[in-house]
């Protein structure tokens, strides 16, 4: 008899094709009018001998039989969730969901690296006024009237005594004047020349540094200045050569020029193949800038160097038209995100 | 400064190509912009002289020409040239040569008559853009003569951009001495000889401010035959030099100029009447100038003047008036030495850069005065002829430069180059830059520079000269130690990059526009603002500093929009302008969107931005801070009445935002914009943050609704609840607004979100309901709200 259920247990469960069919066959075989139920209610007709035995028969069939129900249980969850996994299949090389980030622009971006790899070097950030008195543009730095240096630079003045800033140097007298040696600074920011045409804006970048301390000397300078060019273009052995120059605020004056970077010094449009690019102009500080701010220039040194950062920044991104970087077109600043 | 090397190589001449020495040059300080050849490499191209020239029996246009190369046999050549003729002399390409133009010479008939070589113009040499028929040589030329030698055609121009310091380097004198002194050899210094003067009397010249003209020289030649063609080879010289020629006299004077960088003047003496005086020009004065302008004189210009007025700006460009002609036939030459002072600047304020005024505001060499004249006279002697008088000058050697000595010790040089220098070489290279050593103890030294080095006065002036020398790349390499000062930036300063990034995040594109914008922008954003005008702008549309970062934004949305790309979300950071004093100058950042909140896209649709979209933008930018920023209704020129807000803190007001006036939109034919801008200082300093301890107690939530008039702004609401300052009081918050039929015209129903919370016991109901009856009793009483 328990067989006999057990087998037909074992056949209806087999076939159970949901979870509610065999939830009615649990109902049917083990349910409180189940077969196996009834079978234990019978128990009580038969004899004290046979009732253990039986029992214990009856118990393990329902054992069984529950084993069967849970396993054909998870047999069934399993195609069920297989069945939605493949209903619910999508199409994942659609794009998300999108919140287009934005971005900073690409004279920034170079602004901070600049600034990050001399911040290693210990260089503190220092900024300071556009708009500028000729003290601090240019007689401070050892550039007085009717100098022709000042003709050199296009100043956008508006009066006699006050300009927009033709460079950033300015920040250089400020530092001094509130601020006492060892200094070791960088100055970024927008500098002013009244010039415009295809290769000048009238508005673009420099980022000045100064350093001045007791031992502040031209080979510093230039181990400096050849470790951050080599690290700003990621090249070790980047060639960087340094030329004589002339800077009134500076003694000795250089010009540091590295190979092209765009053909590699054989000689282009872009190095009017010459195969160096000057990227940055330098110096020992004249002793008349240290005297103007009342630095002792018998006990001090200092060095400082200049450089576009616009030109850094078309050397490194193969920018091409110097003008992009000032008309904010979105299809140009969306390169650099 | 453009300068042939073969003129070059007549004063110093060593043994290294052309393009090394351009090189060495540039390494010296002198930077070399460009090399170009005079004519490009041919070879087997001679003088020749036709010595005989016929018509072709077969073409009306050709001729049959005999030409003699030197050889035993005269060449007969073929030639088409208009110019040929007998007796001429011309550049002759043999047979085999090959012309810049690829064209190989080869034997060849001509209708039926036999060519052997062609007779060549200057544009077949490629040395001249012009062709007028064949070129003709001057009689004297050698007949057989490599045309490369007759013409000095192996020469280079190099053009050299010459720092301000250095205006010794204006002539070839100049440059030799460099070169000499960087390859250490001597300079080779043509001979001439001076002339014996006549004995007339010399013209006077009264020299009034001796400060502005320490030194002047005058001397008269007369006799003088000023129409002669001046020699091919100064001729030669002057245009490589990208001198244009003129009359001898004239080209004389240019010549000495480019030889010694002495600016030199011819007037013609017999328009000068009276004395010669070096003066300030008196008020009003004129002058025509060499040039034909006209100008009005300043009364700090130093003139060369006569009884009858202006003769010349002096240093700058001389007049009209004593001007040498050709049939001019004797002349005041003056050779002067004028402070720098008294030059520097005059050419800008007349708008004249001359040769001279270059040279003068950098300096002349105040020793080399009379060189230049004995060379100007011996020269005008030697091409037109005539006498010369006795070299009159005035000098005071009182306001002549006072070179004074210069110390320097092995010391210094080594502290500022970082490396040490041998002291015999660094002697060595005194004496190669001309420099005296007066004195020589110890590894230090007192010298005096020459009177033609203006740059060098001090001790850094020497170090650089023998640093260059030395060679920069050659000076070794140092690493900085590090300064190991530890940055003690406080933590609550949030970094521009930080408040950048938030924005970026949000999907801004960072924009730099001009600091200056035009007075339309201007005038629409901040009209009745004062406005800091440039003087001397690029343009009207880039004349006045902004006020406000807007004007740009506006601008770079307006471009983009052209241009086909509606959806714009850009930000700027930098200075705006209330002043020009430093305080007035402050950084701001401002932002602007417009278009679609988000772009076009499969999952979603999108919609057009709103106000609250950038306002939530802004919250985001001021939440670095930790501080209460709050939003108050305002009324901005730029922006739109109603959707207007103050952004304040601590009730001082930071920054605005907005939806762009529509009055503003339309000017500027703009899609539906909105703007903020915030005081960039006032959000760089935050709060540093502060635990506070979580309470393990249920939070209780409260909805309630009010009835408030619609004017009642709900940042009031907020605020007058926060302000009561409940001991549980959480969170508050609006969850809805509602303006309907059912709650009568003119009102508001608002429902605020309450939360409370103990941090020692969960609050009973009771609690709870007797804080909201406060929140209810304190919203009646001050905004007559009733509770729905």
């Amino acid at each position: 008899m328990i067989n006999k259920i057990l087998e037909h247990a074992k056949a209806q469960i087999a076939e159970a094709g949901s979870l509610k069919e065999l939830d009615e066959l649990r109902v049917s075989f083990l349910g409180k009018k189940g077969e196996l139920t009834a079978l234990l209610k019978g128990l009580g007709k038969l004899t004290k001998e046979e009732r253990p035995k039986m029992g214990e028969a009856i118990n393990q069939a329902k054992l069984n039989v529950q084993s069967l129900l849970s396993n054909r249980k998870t047999e069934l969850e399993t195609i069920e969730l297989e069945k939605r996994i493949s209903e619910e299949k999508i199409d994942v090389s659609l794009p998300g969901r999108n919140f287009e980030m934005g971005g900073l622009h690409p004279i920034t971006i170079t602004l901070n690296r600049i600034q990050a790899l001399f911040a290693k070097n210990g260089f503190e950030v220092e900024v300071g006024p556009e708009i500028e008195d000729d003290f601090h543009n240019f007689s401070a730095l050892n550039i007085p009237e009717h100098h022709p240096a000042r003709a050199m630079h296009d100043t956008f003045y508006f009066d006699e005594h006050t300009v927009l800033r033709t460079h950033t140097s300015p920040v250089q007298i400020r530092t001094m004047q509130k601020q006492k040696p060892p200094l070791r600074i960088i100055a970024p920011g927008r500098v002013y020349r009244c010039d415009s045409d295809v290769t000048h804006t009238p508005m673009f970048h420099q980022v000045e540094g100064l350093v001045v301390d007791r031992e502040a000397n031209f080979a510093q300078l230039k181990g400096l200045l050849i470790d951050f060019l080599r690290a700003y273009f990621e090249k070790d052995d980047l060639k960087v050569r340094f030329r004589p120059s002339y800077f009134p605020f500076t003694e000795p004056s250089a010009e540091a020029d590295i190979e092209c970077v765009i053909c590699g010094g054989d000689g282009c449009r872009v190095c009017k193949k010459t195969g160096w690019l000057e990227v940055l102009g330098c110096g020992v500080v004249h002793p008349n800038v240290l005297t103007a701010v009342d630095v002792d220039a018998e006990k001090y040194n200092g060095f400082a160097f200049g450089m576009g950062v616009e030109r850094l920044s078309m050397l490194r991104y193969g920018v091409d038209d110097l003008r992009l970087f000032f008309e904010n077109d979105i299809r140009f600043l969306k390169q650099f995100n | 400064m453009n300068i042939s090397t073969s003129w070059l190589r007549e004063w110093a001449n060593p043994n290294v190509s052309d393009e090394l020495l351009a090189e060495s040059l540039t390494m010296a300080g002198l930077e070399v912009d460009a090399i170009s050849a005079i004519a490009p490499p041919f070879k087997d191209i001679v003088v020749g002289r036709v010595v005989d020239c016929e018509k072709h029996p077969n073409a009306d246009k050709l001729n049959l020409c005999q030409v003699d190369i030197g050889d035993s046999n005269n060449l007969q050549i073929v030639c088409g040239a208009k110019n040929v003729r007998k007796g001429l002399k011309v550049v002759v390409a043999k047979v085999g040569a090959k012309l810049p133009n690829g064209l190989t010479i080869k034997k060849t008939k001509l209708r039926g008559l036999e060519s052997c070589g062609m007779i060549c113009s200057e544009s077949e040499l490629a040395i001249s853009d012009e062709s007028n028929g064949i070129a003709e040589l001057p009689d004297d030329s050698l007949i057989g003569q490599d045309i490369r030698q007759c013409l000095d055609l192996d020469d280079n121009i190099i053009e050299l951009d010459i720092t301000p310091n250095r205006g010794d380097c204006f002539s070839v004198m100049g440059i030799a001495r460099e070169v000499c002194a960087n390859y250490n050899i001597a300079l080779d210094t043509p001979s001439f000889d001076s002339v014996t003067p006549t004995k007339d009397k010399v013209k006077r010249a009264i020299v009034i401010d001796s400060e502005a003209c320490p030194r002047y020289l005058t001397r008269t030649i007369k006799g003088i035959d000023n129409s002669v063609p001046t020699p091919q080879w100064m001729v030669n010289k002057l245009i490589r030099s990208g001198q244009q020629t003129h009359s001898p006299v004239v080209d004389i004077t240019n010549f000495v100029l480019l030889e010694l960088g002495q600016p030199m003047h011819a007037f013609d003496l017999a328009n000068i009447k009276g004395d010669v005086q070096v003066r300030l020009a008196n008020p009003g004065e004129k002058i025509e100038l060499l040039n034909e302008q006209t100008v009005e004189l300043k009364s700090n210009t130093l003139l060369i003047a006569d009884d009858d007025g202006a003769l010349g700006i002096a240093g700058v460009m001389g007049g009209m008036r004593s001007a040498t002609q050709s049939e001019t036939d004797e002349v005041l030459l003056e050779s002067a030495y004028f402070d720098l002072i008294s030059i520097a600047g005059k050419a800008r304020e007349y708008g004249l850069h001359t040769e001279s005024s270059l040279r003068f505001e950098r300096g002349v060499d105040f020793n080399i005065t009379h060189t230049a004249m004995e060379r100007a006279t011996q020269l005008v002697i030697d091409i037109c002829g005539g006498q010369a008088g006795k070299i009159n000058e005035s000098v005071d050697k009182n306001t002549l430069p006072n070179i004074k000595p210069i110390a320097i010790t092995k010391d210094k040089i080594n502290t500022v180059l970082g490396f040490e220098l041998d002291s015999k070489w660094i002697e060595e290279k005194f004496v190669n830059l001309d420099f005296k050593i007066k004195s020589n103890n110890n590894d230090s030294w007192t010298v005096v520079p020459p009177s033609f080095r203006f740059d060098i006065r001090i001790a850094a002036d020497l170090i650089e000269e023998l640093a260059r020398l030395y060679g920069y790349d050659k000076i070794p390499v140092q690493r900085l130690t590090i300064d190991s000062d530890i940055n003690s930036n406080s933590e609550s300063l949030v970094s521009k990059y930080d408040i950048s990034h938030s924005l970026v995040n949000r999907g801004y594109q960072e924009a730099i526009t001009y600091s200056f914008i035009s007075e339309q922008y201007q005038d629409l954003i901040s009209p009745g603002v004062d406005k800091i005008i440039l003087s001397n702008p690029i343009s009207s549309d880039m004349s006045v500093m902004r006020s406000s970062l807007w004007g740009g934004l506006l601008q770079c949305v307006e471009t983009n929009q052209r241009r086909g790309h509606s959806n714009a979300r850009f930000f700027e950071v930098g200075l705006c302008f209330d002043g020009v004093k430093d305080s007035q100058q402050s950084e701001k950042i401002a932002g602007i969107i417009s278009g679609k909140r988000h772009p076009d896209q499969w999952s979603e649709t999108t919609r057009d931005v709103d106000f609250f979209d950038i306002k939530s933008d802004v919250e985001s930018m001021l939440s670095f801070t930790g501080k209460d920023f709050t939003f108050e209704q305002g009324e901005h020129s730029a922006l739109q009445k109603g959707q207007t807000a103050k952004i304040l803190l601590n009730k001082k007001q930071v920054g605005w935002v907005g939806t762009l006036s529509p009055f503003v939109q339309n000017k500027l034919s703009l899609s539906k914009c909105f703007l903020f801008e915030v005081d960039l200082k006032s959000i760089q300093k935050g709060d540093i943050a502060k635990y506070q301890k979580l309470s393990p107690y249920q939070v209780s939530n409260r909805d309630i609704a009010v009835i408030v008039d619609s004017t009642v702004v709900a940042n009031d609401i907020i605020s007058s609840i926060k302000e009561i300052k409940q001991d549980f009081l959480i969170d508050v918050g609006i969850f809805d607004v509602y303006v309907g039929e059912n709650i009568g015209s003119g009102k508001k129903s608002v429902a605020i979100n309450l939360s409370y919370q103990s941090l020692n016991d969960t609050l009973t109901d009771e609690q709870v309901n007797n804080q909201v009856n406060d929140v209810l009793e304190m919203l009646k009483s001050k905004y007559q709200a009733i509770q729905r």
